[in-house]
């Protein structure tokens, strides 16, 4: 391709550079300018985490060819301030906490600019408007509508916002400075994605076709012969066992699918390439043999007896049983019973950063820069894979941009280290929105049946639960969650007699695994709905029935255990009730 | 890999030029917002580029005569932020207020919302409440079309961007006791398709309690932005009261076709357009300071 001559302005400099005519924008910035500040989110102009400042107007450099940038000025997160000389926006986003995993930070930083250049008096539904085109998932956009406002008023003259927030050592019981809040609110933070090494190579995977299918052949010869492709390696390439699993005792899930393909998130083939764009060239000329398989889609379906396996030992993961009481004695001392069905959905983290990781191999250390919330598992898992000693692997985990739950499991780092382990080159690995989303566990889909009795004073007497979770084609935490919603399978609310049945059940879905609370919000869903019906018909109200019931010192949890100190429940309900005026 | 050229000129003699001679392996990009996608997915293929974004004599809003006239490259923030559409043409300023996000509404523009084609684009509705006409120009010259006629199928233009350019939006400056109205639901207030919206033009007698005309321009119903015909005819001449807008009410749901789709179920969209028909005759007429009888 024919290179051609781009001049732009960046941050108040000047740059002339010969680039590739189709280069898009966060990419010239990025890898050219490298300036890594402006982050790739989605690539598809949905998140905001690629926002800049084209004449001074915020739009999605993802969406934008470089070109379009031609004599004109941008402005980056970098051109804002710097760590010795924080721009009031950046000061504010500190000090009000609107910076926790810092992957938006910078684009919203440039939304709001854009909004305070024009306009130092903006109301909250100014604000709110200029930033809706930026996705948050950590803070909730409250403290960055107020970390907004409060930059307007220094801005305006009129008080200063108040920073460092901490000074002195007392911190207990006060707000203190984020320990890495400055390289977020700077640009200067590293996330995987923006590690950059020499003669740095690129891995992609291919993803299954089909959601449940025998592998009949893989034939890789044309990807390989394509120029500029250093590796296609599939699960036979893999020195060790070829497996992984966050519960110890139940590794179930391939690194590259060998035999057997159990949803469209499993990889078959790790293709490996000068750029990323070979890769991805390569990925279209390996040619998989597929015998497809009828496939389970819910828990109904996969629980019947004659339901096609997705594992060869049945669908049946677990049954947690958590039995305690008489249950029968329970619900005959009942004035009421209550009882129904609960169904809840799958539910994406979607964390703004998608997964990204560097591998390194040098002098027999292997090196994973990489997204995680388990940096420890992660090097486990790549050490057996590639029959390492643990003390041979390193996972260095770089700024994450956001996690829930959804980066503790394995994603891409056994692959990106089998690529760099095989080709002896430093190799990325970055995963589109679209991959991420494919290939990232889920909140667990649950069906639940519930039956709950009161005395006429409100006091629960007896609960019965039949509680199935779908866990998708792997465990991944299946069997914690189920386990922990038996254990919170009335929440907050004391009972003595209790009958849990929870299973967790394997299907053709996309892995479930942990999130945000960990299996117990399904559970609220159902007992929180019947806690009101027995209060409708019990006569008292919502919160009287709430206050009866709730955790105090000595309560005991269905697991057996009295709870002693620190329990905090009432003291915490009572709040709610007070600030949000409920009352009925 | 994209494209391999890219051209970056000046006049719209420049565009038909390069298009001339690239002989259909070149196409034309505005904003870009809806062709980097598509080209990144593959659904697009073409050799070159011509970004017609520098291009100073297609960004313009003005009146001229009886007439307002928008240049193809108007940015949606420069619609939804301008003076005179906000005095004399709401409905498309609240539309083109209501199209993906700031950082989308700042490299949008009209030109290319209209030949992406897309049914339910917001400004689409506003310019067929409008009755706009579109002027092209190709190898063969100039010529003008209706909006209504700039569709031929799902997704697809009358205008081949790799031939041709619009220039020019141009619709008659909505005069005394005439007035629009913009409506639109979707699931999210930023980044989200409409499950539905509507756009009205309407004109009252000067006691403004009789309707003499009215347009109204619904989507997403079929593959161009559906005009209410039967609706309008029912409508024209109807003393303005609650009675009349029951009827109209139960006729528009006679003439909309909608379907079930991601956005929302067809018997949902049903429903909301009975709501939206009403609320933007009543915001219309009420902006001319008229009101509805009961």
């Amino acid at each position: 391709m024919v290179k051609k001559t781009i001049n732009l302005n960046v941050n108040g400099k000047q740059y002339e550079l010969e680039v590739e005519p189709d280069i898009k924008l966060v990419d010239l910035i990025r890898e050219k300018i490298g300036l890594t500040g402006t982050k790739i989110g989605c690539n598809n102009g949905e998140c905001g985490a690629c926002t800049i400042l084209l004449e001074g107007e915020p739009v999605a450099s993802c969406m934008m060819p470089a070109f379009k940038a031609h004599g004109k000025n941008i402005i980056t997160v970098e051109g804002l301030g710097t760590a010795q000389n924080l721009h009031p926006l950046q000061k504010a986003f500190l000090a009000y906490g609107a910076v926790q995993c810092g992957f938006c930070t910078p684009g919203m930083l440039m939304s709001a600019k854009a909004l305070l250049d024009k306009n130092l008096t903006p109301t909250e539904q100014d604000i709110r408007q200029s930033i809706s085109g930026n996705l948050c998932r950590c803070t909730g956009y409250k403290k960055i509508v107020d970390a907004i406002l409060a930059a307007a008023a220094e801005l305006r003259g009129e008080h200063e916002v108040k920073w460092p927030v901490t000074t002195g050592e007392d911190v207990v019981g006060s707000s203190v400075t984020r320990v890495d809040g400055i390289p977020k609110v700077t640009g200067e933070s590293k996330f995987a994605n923006d590690y950059y090494f020499p003669n740095m190579a690129y891995a992609q995977a291919l993803r299954s076709a089909h959601p449940h299918a025998l592998i009949k052949n893989i034939d890789i010869e044309k990807a390989q012969a394509l120029a500029g492709v250093l590796g296609v390696y599939t699960s036979k390439d893999i020195p060790g066992p070829n497996i992984v699993g966050i519960m110890p005792h139940i590794k179930d899930t391939p690194v590259l699918a060998g035999d057997k393909v159990r949803h469209y998130g499993d990889a078959v083939a790790l293709v490996v390439a000068e750029s990323a764009e070979i890769a991805e060239e390569a990925l279209r000329m390996i040619n998989v043999d597929y015998e497809p398989l009828p496939g389970v889609f819910s828990v109904e379906d996969a629980i019947k007896e004659d339901a096609p396996k997705v594992h060869e030992g049945g669908n049946m993961l677990l049954h947690r049983k958590m039995y305690r009481g008489d249950i029968e004695k329970g619900f005959s001392e009942a004035a009421v019973i209550v009882e129904d069905n609960f169904k809840t959905r799958m539910n994406e983290h979607a964390y703004i950063e998608p997964e990204a990781g560097v591998a390194l191999y040098e002098g027999g250390i292997l090196k994973v820069y990489t997204i995680t919330q388990g940096a420890h598992y992660h090097r486990g898992e790549i050490a057996v894979n590639l029959k390492l000693p643990v003390s041979k692997v390193r996972v260095i985990q770089t700024t994450t941009g956001g996690g829930f739950g959804g980066k503790i499991d394995v994603s891409l780092q056994v692959l990106v280290a089998l690529a760099a382990f095989k080709t002896g080159r430093p190799v990325k690995m970055a995963y589109s929105r679209e991959e991420s989303m494919i290939t990232s566990t889920k909140r667990h889909p649950y069906y639940m049946h519930y039956k709950i009795g009161a005395r006429s004073d409100g006091k629960l007497t007896a609960v019965q639960a039949e509680i199935y979770g779908d866990t998708g084609a792997y465990s991944s935490h299946g069997p914690g969650v189920l386990t922990r919603t038996a254990a919170s399978i009335v929440g907050p609310y004391e009972v003595d007699n209790l009958k849990v049945d929870a299973y967790c059940v394997y299907t053709n879905n996309p892995v479930a695994g942990a999130m945000r609370a960990f299996g117990s919000p399904q559970a609220s869903i159902a007992y929180e709905a019947l806690m009101d019906e027995l209060a409708q018909k019990l006569g008292i109200s919502a919160v009287e029935i709430r206050r009866i019931n709730g955790y105090k010192k000595g309560s005991v949890i269905p697991t057996g255990q009295v709870l002693t100190d620190g329990v905090g429940f009432m003291e915490t309900f009572d709040r709610v009730v007070e600030k949000s005026g409920f009352n009925r | 890999m994209y494209w391999e050229n890219y051209y970056l000129p000046e006049t719209v003699d420049e565009v038909l030029k390069h298009l001339k001679d690239s002989n259909g392996n070149t196409r034309i990009m505005a904003g870009g917002t809806d062709l980097m996608i598509l080209v990144r997915k593959g659904m697009v293929k073409t050799q070159g580029i011509i970004d017609i974004g520098n291009i100073k004599e297609l960004k313009y809003i003005r009146e001229e005569g009886k007439y307002i006239k928008i240049g193809a490259l108007t940015t949606h923030s420069q619609l939804a932020e301008s003076a005179l559409l906000k005095k004399k043409a709401r409905v498309l300023a609240l539309a083109a207020g209501c199209v993906g996000s700031p950082q989308i509404r700042n490299a949008g523009t009209i030109g290319g919302n209209i030949v992406n084609a897309h049914s339910a684009a917001d400004t689409a509705i506003a310019l067929t409440a409008l009755n706009a006409q579109a002027r092209i120009k190709g190898p063969e010259g100039e010529k003008e079309k209706p909006l209504s006629e700039l569709y031929t199928g799902v997704g697809k233009s009358f205008v081949d961007p790799t031939k041709e350019i619009i220039t020019e939006f141009v619709f008659e400056t909505p005069g005394e006791n005439e007035s629009t109205a913009f409506m639109r639901h979707a699931k999210r207030k930023a980044l989200a398709l409409p499950i539905l919206n509507l756009g009205v033009w309407l004109k009252t007698n000067s006691g403004k309690n009789i309707l003499e005309d009215v347009r109204i321009a619904v989507g997403p119903m079929d593959y161009k932005p559906l005009r209410a015909v039967e609706t309008e005819n029912m409508l024209k001449g109807q003393p303005l009261t609650e009675k009349t807008l029951k009827s109209a009410q139960e006729t528009i749901i006679k003439e909309i076709k909608p379907r079930d789709s991601f956005q929302g179920r067809a018997a949902y969209k049903t429903d909301m357009v009975k709501v939206f028909l009403a609320r933007a005759i009543v915001e219309a007429v009420g902006d001319l300071g008229g009101r509805i009888d009961g």
